[in-house]
């Protein structure tokens, strides 16, 4: 691993002063970021611990809403007892990714600021525009089954983003509060992540300097049901080849209202709004779920060996949609 | 009296004991050795396929703290080649040396070496180190494209066999199939990497390796250094497992030494995950086509196999898909044969159960379709081609219980009660499937040297440089001594795994119980009859007795007229510190038989068609390996090959980009293998315990490896029952299984 | 924690100190050293293993604070003050703790390499007040610890049986 300076802030206004430029990098859990310092595809001079920092409260907000501090870990925040009760599909997503262990260390902020798994970013030396933009990009035309979106990709980029928090606080609904050089404030969870479209090297609305502080999840959708499905090849500990979080209420039979995101195929934690927008007033069965799932992959655009994931994504869709609205004993 | 003894303590469910020392985290491995003043190598790895190195810039890295020197092809001591001989017990699977030239055959192939005073320092500065390549530009990175442009394949003449006239009766059979199935790259992950700790000392080597061949390492550092043998000591008391990667020296533990020697330091260098893909061998992918020809009563008429398997570049691997296929069931006429191509990877070496595992994915999951173009029950056809002779050797099999464990295993799981008809079985959400496949492997027995203290203390000592790889050599070896003298397991010291021991095995093929225990045995008788001159001789217990009349039991020598002295008081008596044993044994007696181990798998899957989820949901294997020595360590070593089997069948492949020819998965996030939340519903492990005597006095023929003969087969068929889908190229994704 | 005169590329080494397996421990580590290379090269304490590197098997778990993490992925200057349990750290008084005498019981292991992984992540689990006590539960908080013997069977009955004795 590298050489870094390295300095513990006390207080977020102290690490975004330490934080300096392009060559720092704040640490929480660490899972990110040391994994990519070791094989040198992240390369910081200096990182700012943000461990100190008092942002560990999960705390209600008047309005409903859910404020959650950047360092809260994963375990943490998916056994809360308001994310178990009222925004299930949040803990159950939380619980989904990586091991029990990595989940202790991960925080709320960092798990936002996950990197791709795309092998053409990790291995240093193939094409990969996120890496070294306006190289290339070696997934298209390679192996790309199982990190690969088919949602949202350019011809610059097709790599997924691997977090589940993040399809479930898209699905949610989200502000992120950041803090930098210029003061706080909030970018909505949707517009946190950018689509690689030319610059995939620009993966998110940060500016330099700026930290994550807190994450608002938007209040419950009153009478809603909410759940996490995650279809991968080996039962546990690996990221979505396709995911579904949906958050559905109904009145009697019919859809009132609905959310579906999904993780494993988009470029980006994948909002599905047309999908939920051909849901409600409908009715709670098979068929309108298929009609919204395959709305939800239209215009996707499979690639050598990820065309299954239309099919396994809408899959997902069905069967978290069929489950949110099961008859309850 | 010995043989209640043996009763007792040999197929005892007794614990590891090594455990406490594993439990602890006492239990050293290479890379737990921290000598005085060592430094820390880490590897520069090509970043190429092919090509050569056209200049190494170090001048950033030099700069980078703690650097003590940097190794490349133009900075390297020269050294020897070892002659790789099996015989000789020099044998590596990668003959050219670490640095020999400017030469690139593979990606992950060492460059350069960097040696600083702490590992973070020697790999940040190794990330450091430039390399310019002129990369080929059509770099061959898998079997077909091997197929496609790597020229003529090799045919690999001394593994193939022929009988019969197997393609005129493949003609002429009522009923055919020819079918090619596809096995990838896989690679063995053993949880601890590859590690060197070499220390030089007055010009001798002490090299602590994570080794599965202690005396192999040792010739072999021996014949690379020009040194004799002796001047050699490799330790590898403990091994985070190696499955056939750690058999052979790869050039990592050369490059280690050799640093070590030149720096003047103790070196260790952990070969990185990542590069565990590349530079430590891997099972080579596969394609292999049979034939089979069967009458209308489901009896074989023909059979052939025939298999081709990428090798390196510089060397040549044999992947002998076949090596089960011609004798497991009877077939007048018969092929198999094997063909190598070159590609640009690193040299394939044995991986658990090498040849039999993709071969019999091939050869089971044909039997399978034949039976259901028989319309047969599939276990029902396999019993109508049992035989109870090896037809390649024209020899009787040694023992065989097949169809026992045909039986037993299916009883178990209730076959009969298996619906043929296919996605017939449904539970909620899942369809069933069943599917059952045979496991062979061939038992096999090498020469052994052991030595055997019994001590005046009432403890006893045994040694042997074979290693415990995981497998409970510890235990079972201390079971051996206790089974003749009677002393208890907690009294008996095993010391394992250290060239300066007597020779022993190498921990593989499932050999090392068959091989150990009989030198063992031997040492130990060696050791009485040393107690009993010492108990007959002046001022002995029983002096002037015959030592003929004399015997051993329960610790004490006895002369049948009713005296009995405790060894302890024997020795005690004379003053002295122990008696000692050593023997030397051969290998397999030859010619009167075939000596091959046996079993069948019976496998449930369950297919979440809405899903696209596939799990391995119960397991039921009946094993026939002889004699059972211990039976925890044993049904352990068959359900960790479950597991094994099942990620051969689900997840398990090693990708290279076809582009570039580099690994793309090639960590341990991407290449797949089993974790926890795959494990079956149940497991169940049937082991048959029926001693094989002509094979050696302990009647055992070893475990390691047949659990994951025909597991992926099994699985394969269970899916096919489930879904109608025959996979004959794994791993078996949820994509080949989606409906189109 | 506190600077110290200690330079590698200019960057110096801190001091900080651990309570590690019940002993308070000063060390001076650079901010590159990881937890668990502070342990194995530094500390000597080779029982928790390095199995990956990168967060991906498991077997360097160790506690920090009665939290059970990945090792490798934690660098040791954010330990300052911390609790860290090893493998060392498990028996007390030379007795084997329960774990470790239901992994011995069960067989749970075989090369042994995974093992102090393995036992790190069990007593969290069985600790845990979250965590199921179902045989899926357990197998699918564990799944974070690869055991490449496939000892999977044993393992989970090495936790089971430990249940109520940690």
């Amino acid at each position: 691993m590298r050489n870094f300076e390295y300095q513990k802030a006390d207080s977020v206004n102290a690490a975004v002063t330490a934080h300096a430029g392009q060559a720092s990098s704040f640490v929480a859990g660490g899972t990110t970021l040391l994994d990519l310092v070791k094989i040198d595809i992240m390369q910081p001079e200096r990182v700012v611990d943000v461990n100190g920092l008092p942002l560990y409260d999960v705390e209600a907000l008047d309005d409903g809403r859910l404020k959650i501090g950047a360092m809260v870990s994963n375990t943490d925040l998916a056994y809360h007892p308001t994310v178990v009760e009222k925004y299930a599909v949040l803990s159950e997503a939380l619980l989904s990714g990586a091991s029990t262990s990595l989940r202790n260390k991960a925080t709320t902020g960092g798990n936002v600021m996950q990197r791709v798994r795309c092998p053409y970013f990790r291995d240093g030396v193939s094409a990969c525009n996120k890496r070294e933009p306006g190289s290339g990009c070696a997934a298209i035309g390679g192996h790309n089954r199982s990190v690969h979106a088919v949602l949202g990709t350019s011809e610059q980029c097709i790599a997924t983003h691997p977090s589940d928090m993040c399809v479930a606080m898209a699905a949610i609904g989200a502000k992120v509060l950041v803090t930098g050089p210029n003061g706080e404030r909030e970018i909505d969870f949707l517009d946190f992540h950018l689509l690689p479209g030319d610059s995939p090297e620009k993966e998110h609305a940060l500016d330099v300097d700026e930290l994550i502080t807190h994450v608002v999840l938007d209040a419950p959708i009153e009478g809603s049901r909410s759940t996490y499905l995650k279809l991968r090849d080996r039962a546990s500990y690996q990221f979505a080849l396709a995911s579904s979080g949906v958050i559905v209420a109904t009145e009697g039979n019919t859809i009132r209202d609905a959310r579906i995101a999904l993780g494993g195929v988009g470029t980006k934690p994948w909002r599905a709004r047309e999908a939920e927008q051909a849901l409600i007033g409908e009715p709670a069965t098979e068929q309108s779920f298929k009609k919204a799932a395959e709305i939800a992959f239209k215009g996707a655009t499979p690639y050598e060996h990820n065309a299954f994931k239309i099919p396994l994504g809408q899959q997902a869709i069905v069967r978290s949609l069929t489950h949110a609205t099961a008859a309850r004993a | 009296m010995t043989d209640k003894i043996q009763a007792k303590i040999i197929g005892a469910s007794k614990p590891r004991i090594d455990g406490p020392q594993k439990l602890r985290g006492e239990a050293m491995y290479a890379a737990d050795h921290h000598l005085p003043n060592m430094a820390y190598a880490y590897g520069v790895f090509s970043t190429v396929a092919s090509g050569t190195i056209d200049h190494i810039d170090l001048s950033k890295a030099k700069q980078m703290p703690g650097v003590i020197d940097i190794f490349h092809h133009d900075h390297f001591p020269d050294l020897y080649r070892t002659p790789s001989s099996f015989a000789q017990e020099n044998k590596v699977d990668e003959t050219r040396l670490p640095f020999e030239d400017g030469k690139v055959y593979y990606p992950g192939q060492f460059v350069a070496l960097v040696v600083a005073d702490t590992f973070a320092n020697a790999r940040a500065a190794a990330y450091a180190v430039k390399v310019d390549y002129s990369a080929d530009a059509e770099p061959i990175a898998t079997l077909s494209q091997a197929l496609e442009r790597g020229g003529e394949p090799k045919t690999a003449k001394s593994s193939g066999h022929s009988r019969g006239n197997p393609d005129s009766a493949y003609e002429s059979s009522t009923n055919r199939i020819d079918v090619t199935y596809v096995t990838p790259m896989e690679t063995h992950n053993p949880m601890e990497m590859h590690a060197s700790t070499a220390s030089w000392e007055n010009g001798d080597l002490v090299l602590y390796e994570a080794s599965q061949g202690v005396i192999f390492a040792r010739n072999v550092m021996a014949k690379v250094f020009g040194l004799a043998p002796e001047r050699v000591e490799v330790r590898s008391p403990f091994i985070g497992s190696g499955f056939g990667s750690k058999l052979w020296i790869w050039p990592h533990a050369i490059a280690a030494a050799a640093a070590s020697r030149e720096v003047g330091r103790p070196v260790q260098l952990v070969v990185p995950r990542q590069q565990m893909f590349t530079t430590t061998g891997h099972r080579p992918p596969t394609q292999q086509q049979i034939r089979i020809g069967a009458d209308d009563n489901g009896k074989l008429t023909a059979l052939t196999h025939d298999s081709i398997n990428t090798t390196s570049m510089v060397d040549t691997y044999v992947e002998s898909t076949g090596s089960c296929t011609k004798s497991l069931y009877d077939c007048e006429n018969l092929r198999v044969s094997h063909a190598t191509i070159g590609a640009n990877h690193g040299t394939p070496t044995s991986m658990r159960a090498p040849g039999a595992a993709p071969g019999l994915f091939a050869l089971e999951s044909a039997m399978d379709e034949m039976a259901e173009k028989l319309n047969m029950d599939p276990l029902e056809f396999r019993k109508a081609n049992y035989t109870e002779r090896d037809q390649s050797m024209d020899l009787p099999f040694s023992s065989i219980h097949l169809m026992e464990a045909f039986d037993k295993g299916a009883e178990k799981f209730g076959w009969a009660k298996r619906d043929h008809a296919v996605g017939s079985m449904r539970d909620g959400d899942e369809i069933i499937g069943w599917g059952m496949a045979a496991c062979n492997w061939e038992a096999l027995k090498m020469n052994c040297d052991a030595r055997v203290s019994l001590r005046a203390d009432g403890t006893a000592y045994a040694s042997c440089a074979t290693q415990d790889i995981g497998t409970g050599t510890y235990t079972i070896v201390a079971q051996a001594v206790s089974s003749i003298t009677g002393i208890p397991l907690d009294k008996i010291e095993v010391e394992l795994g250290d060239s300066s021991y007597p020779s022993g095995p190498v921990s593989g093929g499932s050999w090392a119980t068959a091989t150990t225990l009989p030198a063992i045995a031997e040492a130990t008788r060696s050791a009485i009859e040393a107690l009993k001159s010492y108990a007959i001789g002046d001022g002995g217990a029983f002096a002037g007795a015959k030592a003929d009349d004399l015997s051993f039991d329960d610790g004490k020598l006895s002369d049948g007229d009713g005296k009995s002295v405790a060894y302890t008081d024997v020795l005690g008596q004379l003053k002295l510190a122990n008696a000692d044993g050593e023997a030397h044994t051969p290998g397999a007696p030859q010619g009167e038989y075939s000596f091959r181990s046996f079993g069948a798998h019976f496998v449930e899957v369950r297919w979440d068609p809405g899903i696209s989820r596939l799990r391995v949901s119960r397991v039921v294997s009946a094993i026939d390996v002889g004699q059972i020595i211990n039976e925890k360590t044993s049904a352990n070593q068959v359900e960790g090959a479950i597991a094994m089997g099942i990620g051969m069948a689900l997840f398990e492949a090693t990708e290279y980009d076809e582009r570039s020819g580099l690994p793309v998965n090639n960590n341990y996030a991407e290449y797949l293998v089993p974790v926890h939340a795959d494990q079956p519903d149940s497991v169940d492990v049937i082991l048959l315990d029926h001693p094989d005597y002509a094979f050696n006095e302990f009647g055992a023929r070893g475990i390691g490896e047949i659990g994951v003969t025909g597991m992926a087969a099994a699985v394969a068929n269970a899916v096919h029952h489930a879904t109608g889908k025959r996979i004959r190229e794994l791993p078996i994704r949820l994509e080949q299984l989606m409906s189109a | 924690m506190s600077e110290t005169s200690t330079a590698a590329g200019g960057i110096s080494a801190c001091s900080i100190t651990l309570q590690l397996n019940g002993q308070r421990r000063e060390v001076e580590v650079y901010p590159w050293t990881t937890l668990l290379d502070l342990l194995r090269e530094q500390l000597h304490l080779t029982g928790t293993k390095k199995g990956c590197d990168h967060g991906q098997c498991g077997a360097c778990n160790v506690h920090v604070n009665g939290t059970v993490i990945n090792s490798c992925l934690s660098l040791a200057v954010m330990h300052d003050g911390d609790e860290i349990t090893t493998v060392e750290g498990l028996s007390e008084n030379g007795e084997l703790h329960p774990i470790q005498q239901a992994f011995l019981d069960e067989d749970a292991y075989q090369c042994g390499y995974c093992t102090a992984g393995q036992m790190m992540t069990a007593t969290y689990v069985l600790n845990s007040s979250h965590i199921g006590d179902s045989d899926d539960a357990v197998r699918e908080a564990m799944s974070g610890n690869i055991c490449r013997c496939g000892a999977y069977k044993n393992i989970l009955a090495a936790v089971q049986s430990t249940r109520g004795k940690v």
